[in-house]
């Protein structure tokens, strides 16, 4: 006992120089939660590994993949309603719903019970994937850990995105893709101030991956390369293809789900067993549509396609997990997504290299670009989807294809599907969370846009130049973002600012008043407001 | 209401973070090492499996198996050789080159896999590149019969480099003969001692160009193997490069008795037999016999390049002097002249049918052209 107190003590001793301010906790916590989460989503992956290996031993009967997932979804299912209710989906909607909404507040009973249903799930041959419920489960420890030692709700926050960039550094092997999923997808901000500890997090987790697993990335890839120039124009018909699938893919999923929720309410708990069952059948006659399905993909990653399979699985998978995901299994759409796109790449390029045998590379190196390209397309992350391919093959060559591919691909998806699908998922649950679009546009509204004229050497001209104690006033310039100028308001107790030339901060350009802004915004404020507006 | 700060929450819960760690660390480690078994368990029954159908020649499905295996136990070197040479088995060349190549890119020195990369290369008509993974393998790693194996691999590339030999143009041949010859040097003492390996050294060293090493290693063949027809056939072609046709004809005599019908010895005793006859200059011949051997071969010559040029020489600028030098020949031949006189305008005639016709000689010409070449040293 007394020794345990001498070590405690001690312990307190050693920490005592890492939280004299907010920001070294904070960064401590950052290498905690990077070290706890990359073991904890290790122990997801190595526990679902062992138990899918129970439940499919060697040269069992077929009819097991009928029974087993039906099995799983029913079991799963049940628990989750009962209690895990907060545990069912993927996993990223509800971390960004914690973030922007909950102050960034998971409870560790939706942790645990999001890491056992979904390693039950994904073992027992559910077609979804890790990844989602690998950054609920790297979130929510973060958050757990950030409340339990005492942070502030802000800090709180900051170290959510921390968790997700571990989790997801573990669960893909993909460190840097890790940090800017975190950043555009769950931040929806690249320029995020949380851009140095999610960093440090991810590669904690990244090493301790490795430490535990040793250096295998996730998929074996050959080095692919252009073949020939006019190869592009392949990869761009790839591009489409890969938009339209991810657009069928994203609308039917969305679609079922909408359907699965205007069931009553007490059928939610078997509802997932329609997941189960689909998947079954499915697998009983094509066993590679079941599961996370990443064996599969390496294979054809390596070239090891028979085209009409290929094609044959693209359409199983997005059937089965666009039912398996809307009928409330645990499990993501990262990992299938992945899988779409490999099935629908080795398609294109099984044909073009039939086509054009000369001038095109085999269907692998089609089914690796057409990875990012589905990824591109469902998720609506083309800087992630781009980092993340370039991370699992380790080669530069293939990036420029990719580039193109997911451009069209992008573009088709956001021209036939508004909605990002995370953004979507909420939407269906009532909640309208801020996306990396929504902000950038609100983000791309300037000062000039709600900037009214000032007469030089006017009284008001005069009285907004005048600044406290007779120095320069607070003020904005023309190209500032308009949110720029709100916050100055605040801070500075005005209704309106003076905008300055940015040469000379003497020369009024104009001035800007918070009605205009809120106008700006789509806010008409009432007549009593308006009349208070002036400078106080 | 804003949360304040409590030092000792934080300690607790990073204390309590640093305890988890250690915990699920441990469990990882438990889980990681089970996994691995599992899998290599799986992997090795795959590979069993792998080795099955490919020694039924069932090569696709062979491959299929390996890379299962291979997908479960990714650093495995034994299941990445095995999907290449199932893959070369099954006629997929670049895709078995990849696969070796990703072996070998871990460990450059394997013995297996270069061996299996130089049989690819060779399939592909690659032969210099496959030259050098013969070589590596040779000097590569052995798990198993680390004497013998890099031996065998020698024989196999000698074997490689003889056949070579044969489909080369000349200067290619001659880079081929000297680099047989620098495989076999070394095999002199290591390869098997069994007669059959004896002998096929034997003809390699034939093949480099190597006669006098031919012969020892027929030699001792024939001591340990007297009555070993190939042996003699052997034999009798080093004594016959060497230009000693007598005792090539004693060998080839023997060959052809130990073995009645083989065609080869019997042709090569006919062009013996007719090298012996035209040669003036053997041992043992009498004045008159020189003389009349040296009209024969001048006969022979004279006929040859009358053949080989029609009845008026081509080129106009030598139509002189070739008029002249058959003149002289038909002349000598009608008179009696020395042996020295007929052998010089044989040799002068021989230069000239070269000259005109070509360096390619037909199977009738080549006694001919042994003898005058021994008549000239």
């Amino acid at each position: 006992m007394g020794e345990a107190t001498r070590l405690g003590a001690r312990l307190r001793k050693a920490i005592q120089p890492l939280q004299q301010s907010e920001a070294q906790r904070s960064l401590t916590l950052s290498l905690a939660i990077g070290a706890l989460v990359g073991l904890v989503i290790v122990a997801f992956i190595l526990l679902t590994g062992r138990l899918a290996a129970r439940m499919y031993p060697a040269g069992g009967s077929g009819w097991r993949r009928i029974l087993v997932p039906v099995a799983g979804s029913l079991g799963t299912g049940y628990l989750l309603w009962r209690f895990f209710p907060f545990a069912r989906g993927s996993g990223i909607p509800q971390t960004k719903f914690a973030l922007f909404i909950n102050d960034g507040r998971i409870l560790f009973r939706t942790v645990f019970g999001k890491f056992f249903c979904c390693s039950a799930s994904l073992a027992s041959g559910i077609a979804l994937g890790r990844e989602g419920p690998a950054v609920q489960i790297g979130a929510g420890l973060a958050s757990v850990i950030a409340r339990n030692a005492g942070m502030s709700k802000e800090q709180v926050k900051a170290l959510v995105p921390v968790g997700c960039s571990a989790a997801l550094a573990a669960a893909f092997n993909t460190p840097i893709a890790a940090v800017l999923f975190s950043l555009e997808e769950i931040m929806g901000d690249l320029h995020a101030p949380v851009l140095g500890a999610a960093v440090l997090s991810s590669a904690t987790s990244w090493m301790v991956l490795h430490l535990v697993l040793g250096d295998n990335p996730l998929f074996h890839v050959p080095a692919y390369r252009l073949v020939h120039p006019a190869e592009f124009a392949a990869y761009a018909v790839l591009g489409v293809a890969g938009g339209l699938g991810s657009v069928a893919f994203v609308k039917l999923l969305l679609h079922l789900r909408q359907m699965f929720k205007g069931f009553p309410r007490w059928s939610v708990w078997f509802q997932p067993v329609a997941g189960g069952l689909t998947v079954g059948l499915f697998g009983y006659f094509a066993p590679d549509v079941m599961g996370v399905g990443y064996n599969y993909v390496d294979k054809i990653l390596n070239g090891d396609v028979v085209l009409k399979l290929a094609f044959l699985l693209a359409i199983l998978k997005i059937i089965a997990t666009a039912v398996a995901y809307s009928s409330g299994n645990a499990g993501g759409i990262f990992g299938p997504s992945l899988f779409i796109g490999a099935t629908i790449g080795a398609s294109v390029g099984g044909v073009a290299h039939r086509l054009f045998p000369d001038y095109t590379a085999g269907p692998g190196a089609y089914a690796l670009v057409g990875m990012g390209t589905a990824f591109a397309g469902i998720v609506r992350v083309p800087l992630t989807s781009v980092i993340m391919i370039f991370e699992m093959t380790r080669d530069y060559t293939i990036i420029v294809p990719l580039m193109i591919s997911n451009l069209i691909a992008f573009l088709i998806s956001y021209k036939l599907q508004r909605a990002p699908i995370y953004e979507a998922l909420a939407q269906q649950d009532g909640v309208h969370l801020p996306s990396a679009e929504t902000r950038a546009q609100a983000g791309r509204m300037r000062v000039n846009q709600a900037m009214r004229p000032v007469a030089a050497g006017s009284p008001e001209a005069m009285e907004l130049l005048t600044g406290p104690n007779g120095g320069v006033p607070p003020h904005v310039h023309p190209d500032h973002p308009l949110s720029l100028a709100l916050e100055r308001m605040g801070s500075s107790g005005r209704n309106a600012l003076p905008v300055v030339s940015r040469a000379d901060v003497r020369q009024l350009l104009g001035v800007v008043r918070l009605d205009d802004v809120l106008r700006a915004f789509g806010v008409n404020r009432p007549a009593e407001a308006r009349e208070s507006t002036g400078l106080s | 209401m804003k949360r304040r700060f409590s030092k000792s929450s934080f300690a607790r819960t990073f204390s309590l973070t640093l305890a988890a760690i250690a915990v699920v660390a441990s469990a990882d480690v438990f889980l990681a090492k089970a996994e691995r078994a599992a899998n290599q368990q799986e992997a090795a029954r795959f590979f069993a499996n792998g080795q099955k159908l490919l020694r039924k020649g069932e090569n696709a499905q062979a491959v299929e198996q390996f890379r299962s295996a291979l997908s479960l136990d990714r650093d495995n070197p034994d299941d990445q050789l095995a999907l290449g040479q199932a893959l070369f088995a099954a006629g997929r060349l670049n895709d078995a080159r990849a696969a070796l190549e990703t072996l070998l890119e871990e460990n450059s020195f394997s013995g297996p896999g270069n061996l299996a990369m130089a049989r690819v290369l060779v399939k592909q008509d690659a032969v210099n590149q496959a030259t050098f993974y013969y070589h590596r393998a040779i000097y590569g790693e052995w798990k198993e019969n680390a004497g013998s194996n890099p031996v065998s691999v020698r024989l196999e590339l000698a074997g490689l480099l003889s056949r070579q030999i044969s489909k080369a143009e000349d200067l290619k041949a001659q880079n081929l003969r000297e680099s047989l010859l620098a495989e076999l040097l070394p095999l002199e003492d290591e390869a098997p001692g069994d007669p059959a390996t004896r002998k096929q050294l034997g003809w390699w060293f034939l093949a480099a160009g190597s006669p006098n090493r031919a012969a020892t290693v027929f030699r001792m063949v024939l001591h340990e193997l007297p009555g070993d027809a190939e042996a003699y056939a052997g034999m009798g072609q080093a004594e016959f490069a060497e230009g000693n046709y007598g005792v090539a004809r004693a060998d080839f005599q023997m060959a052809v008795r130990l073995r009645p019908g083989d065609w080869d010895s019997e042709n090569r005793l006919k062009e013996c037999e007719r090298v012996l006859e035209l040669n003036p200059r053997q041992v043992g011949l009498s004045a008159e016999q020189e003389t009349a051997r040296s009209r024969k071969l001048l006969e022979a010559v004279l006929d040859d390049l009358r053949q080989c040029i029609g009845p008026s020489p081509a080129a106009p600028a030598q139509d002189l002097i070739a008029q002249d030098l058959i003149e002289t020949a038909e002349r000598n031949l009608k008179r009696p002249a020395t042996s020295a006189a007929n052998i010089e305008i044989a040799e002068r005639l021989w230069q000239m049918r070269k000259a005109s016709c070509g360096a390619a000689l037909t199977a009738a010409e080549e006694p001919l052209e042994l003898v005058l070449a021994k008549l000239a040293q």
